[in-house]
């Protein structure tokens, strides 16, 4: 309440700072660096981009090995065929992949931002790109400030071409995950694409070339939930990148000679190059700040300013919390043992029921609108429809039979029946039974139904059978 | 919060509402269309016939601006009231 005079007191100051806010951000030209982490993530790039433009050309067992076969409803994952009705199975991944972000984030900090993000490994593409055409970070620099001319709309032109041209196969390849690939590229070659798969082809590759070529670390500021959350889950001891204050305190530029001691110095020459080479334009001198996404490039080129200077590497280094301030590390505890325990039930329960799974479900149904019925032989009988859906990637014939209570009848006028892939079956059936057999109202009877090509696809399921007791 | 909307710029402010509605959609489009066929749902409200990769692209869009309108009104309702009430006036 008490906010009321404050809000009216700003409200004269908003349209300045709304206007100084609305500025158009200062573009960030991130320099090249060369390093350990450097490395390691061009190998993440080329292992993750390497399989997402790689997958969707595989096949396995005569069809594309991961095809998310939406125009059929069905999905294909090496060899294996889910159905919609597998939803489970989708929900248990996408809880597993949230808790592995929890343990791996707890552990390990933005290892996820730095090396395998989409949008770090793609921005990495659309850098390499546009170095080669623009060239390194000072060139770049001087391109954008020189006047408009042949020459740098060429080179522009030329660096937008090639994005653009990269951006609409990376649309082509993400379609060609729910439309048969080759199928695509045919259509493709003759200009022959449906009208959705060129909209989704179009829209993916803008998403791209927006996201990478344009916003970069403005997706990782604004966009990304992760990057506002993910400091709920570090504690002291995450691996975090760190500037050891206490080292490089007092920073200034030196001579090599000059020994730093007898200057006042810390080990931080003030060079720049850590914020010259940060993707988010943050000085990790500051602290920690949550626009890092912890790609290291600071670590590596100061690691490479302290060994030209002959200083001891690691001013800018992973570290924890807890070693800042010079106290011990814990890698090993509890919320470690609760995230890994949690992902390895969850993992082992999902292969086990995967490796278990039966490609084919039966569901009972009762008639509704009788309990029973007594026939003009006295006999009691139940009306039930039974499902089956055959979730093979081949069609069988199926038999279906009842057991439970002794003396139990089965009338299915469809006999042996056949199932395609996929599809479902309403079988309608009816269990006759003398009452003298049944010692309660409702008694536990179960249908198997079985292929008559592999004894393995079974499914047994229960039921209940109504009726008077006359005992 | 304290600080008012005024801190926050207008990119942050549109991104706000299209980002979480987007991923919202995206997660409501493989839930829902997992469970009921978009081909099947389309005819049921009377749509014209259409490609079941289309319907579900339809789909996804309705998802996505219905989400957008959640998000535009919590963005709304986040408004300090005596701020609303200046408005009006």
């Amino acid at each position: 309440m008490d906010e009321q005079p404050a809000n009216q007191a700003s409200e004269g100051q908003d349209a300045a700072v709304e206007r100084s806010l609305y500025a158009k951000r200062e573009k960030i030209y991130a320099r090249e660096v060369h390093g350990v982490y450097a490395r390691l993530r061009v190998l993440a790039v080329l292992v993750l981009l390497g399989a997402y433009y790689g997958v969707p050309w595989l096949t396995w067992g005569g069809r594309q090995a991961v095809l998310l076969d939406l125009p059929n409803r069905q999905f294909h994952l090496f060899g294996i065929t889910f159905w919609p009705q597998d939803f489970f199975y989708l929900a248990a991944l996408l809880i597993i992949a949230a808790l592995s972000l929890f343990f791996f984030t707890a552990l390990a900090g933005r290892l996820w931002c730095g090396y395998a993000c989409p949008q770090t490994v793609w921005t990495e593409v659309f850098m390499w790109i546009e170095r080669k055409i623009e060239g390194d970070r000072p060139r770049q620099m001087k391109l954008d400030k020189m006047p408009l001319s042949a020459r740098k709309i060429a080179i522009k032109g030329g660096k937008h071409a090639v994005w653009i041209l990269f951006s609409l196969y990376t649309g082509f390849t993400f379609v060609g995950y729910f439309t048969p690939t080759h199928d695509l590229a045919a259509k493709v070659a003759t200009l022959s694409l449906g009208p959705w798969e060129t909209f989704w082809i179009i829209f993916y590759g803008f998403a791209t070339y927006g996201n990478a070529g344009w916003m970069r670390e403005q997706v990782c500021i604004y966009m990304c939930p992760y990057a506002r959350f993910q400091s709920a889950m570090f504690d002291r001891d995450t691996l975090i990148i760190s500037y050891d204050e206490e080292r490089g305190d007092p920073r200034g530029g030196r001579k090599r000679s000059v020994d730093p001691a007898e200057a006042g110095l810390g080990d931080c020459i003030d060079c720049t190059l850590c914020v010259q080479v940060c993707p988010t334009g943050i000085d990790i001198r500051d602290g920690l700040q949550f626009e890092c996404i912890g790609c290291a490039a600071c670590i590596d080129v100061c690691d490479e300013v302290m060994d030209k200077m002959g200083y001891p590497k690691g001013l800018v280094r992973y570290t924890t919390e807890h070693a800042v301030h010079g106290e011990k590390t814990h890698v090993v505890r509890p919320r470690m043992f609760v995230y890994a325990a949690l992902l390895a039930v969850l993992v082992g329960a999902l292969i086990f029921s995967i490796a278990g799974r039966v490609p084919l479900e039966v569901d009972v149904i009762r008639d509704r609108i009788a309990l029973y019925r007594e026939t003009h032989e006295g006999l009691i009988e139940n009306t039930y429809n039974i499902k089956v859906v055959n979730k093979d990637q081949s069609r069988h014939q199926y038999r279906l039979s009842a057991s439970g209570i002794e003396g139990l009848e089965l009338i299915n006028t469809m006999g042996e029946f056949t199932v395609e892939p996929g599809r479902v079956l309403e079988v309608p059936v009816r269990l006759r039974i003398d009452p003298v057999n049944i010692d309660r109202a409702s008694s536990k009877v179960d249908f198997e139904v079985f292929a008559l090509d592999n004894p393995e696809i079974a499914h047994v399921e229960p039921a209940r059978f109504l009726g008077p007791v006359l005992k | 919060m304290e600080n008012g909307e005024s801190t926050i710029p207008l990119i942050q402010r549109i991104v706000a509402v299209l980002w979480p509605s987007f991923l919202t959609a995206g997660l409501t489009t493989i839930i829902v269309f997992t469970l009921y066929d978009p081909q099947i749902v389309f005819s049921c409200v009377g749509g014209p016939e259409i490609a079941r990769l289309g319907a579900y692209t339809v789909g996804f869009f309705f998802f996505w601006a219905i989400n957008a309108v959640a998000c535009v009104m919590s963005m709304y309702f986040c408004r300090p009231c005596s701020k609303v009430r200046g408005s009006v006036s």
